[in-house]
């Protein structure tokens, strides 16, 4: 799973803290999430992308055939 | 209530277990331990329920949930395995040692029994076991879900 969040972030001009605050997640939740380690639950995509006021398939993108981390 | 108050908490009930803890052994009255000990872990549970600044979110929640069912996993396997040897010493089993069959006429000795003493000390080392299990593991789950990730902002 991919994700844009760093550059909606960026377009925003918010950082990790200010996101995380507005979710209601830690920072280091977000920081996971943008560099992939964790693959977020549907409802906290939908919470990320509803911040940004963007549909979830602009934020995250699904990869075919990827295996992540969140599987095992 | 604030986590450092908790955490000053856990102190505090620590320091008094352990001073209860002494006069217990002092005395030998075991139960009054075991029943101040059930009452700190309440005490420090309803603390916990109160604290307002934990951050709790999915990712914590899913390492705490991986990190108890791996622990779970490998110490059923322990727990079980000491549980079945404890049983069958209990049980003078087995009884397929080669003096058991040639004396089996005359009155022989049954196998030393494990004391309780020593029953007592192995739970107590596969109870440091599973904290030590769970610790592991929550770390090694934590850095897989990118606990220590260092950030370029």
């Amino acid at each position: 799973m991919k994700n844009k969040i760093k550059v909606y972030r960026a377009m925003q001009d918010l950082t990790q803290e200010d996101l995380a605050r507005a979710i209601g997640v830690t920072r280091q939740t977000i920081l996971a999430i943008e560099k992939g380690k964790y693959v977020p639950s549907l409802d906290l995509a939908f919470r990320i992308s509803r911040h940004f006021k963007v549909n979830i398939e602009e934020v995250f993108t699904y990869e075919e055939g990827v295996r992540t981390v969140d599987i095992d | 209530m604030k986590k450092n108050i908790f955490y000053l908490m856990i102190g505090v009930v620590a320091l008094v277990l352990l001073a209860i803890f002494g006069y217990s052994v002092e005395k030998f009255t075991p139960v009054l331990f075991m029943i101040a000990f059930v009452i700190g872990v309440i005490l420090l549970y309803v603390a916990y329920r109160r604290v307002d600044d934990f951050i709790e979110d999915e990712r914590s929640a899913r390492i705490t949930e991986k990190a108890a069912m791996r622990t779970l996993q490998v110490f059923w396997v322990c727990f079980c395995a000491f549980s079945i040897m404890a049983v069958m010493n209990l049980l003078y089993m087995p009884r397929f040692s080669r003096e058991f069959w040639l004396n089996r006429e005359n009155d022989i000795v049954p196998p030393e029994l494990m004391s309780l003493k020593i029953i007592g000390y192995i739970q107590l080392a596969l109870l440091c076991l599973m904290i030590f299990l769970y610790v592991g593991f929550r770390i090694y789950y934590a850095r897989k879900y990118g606990d220590w990730e260092t950030d370029e902002e």
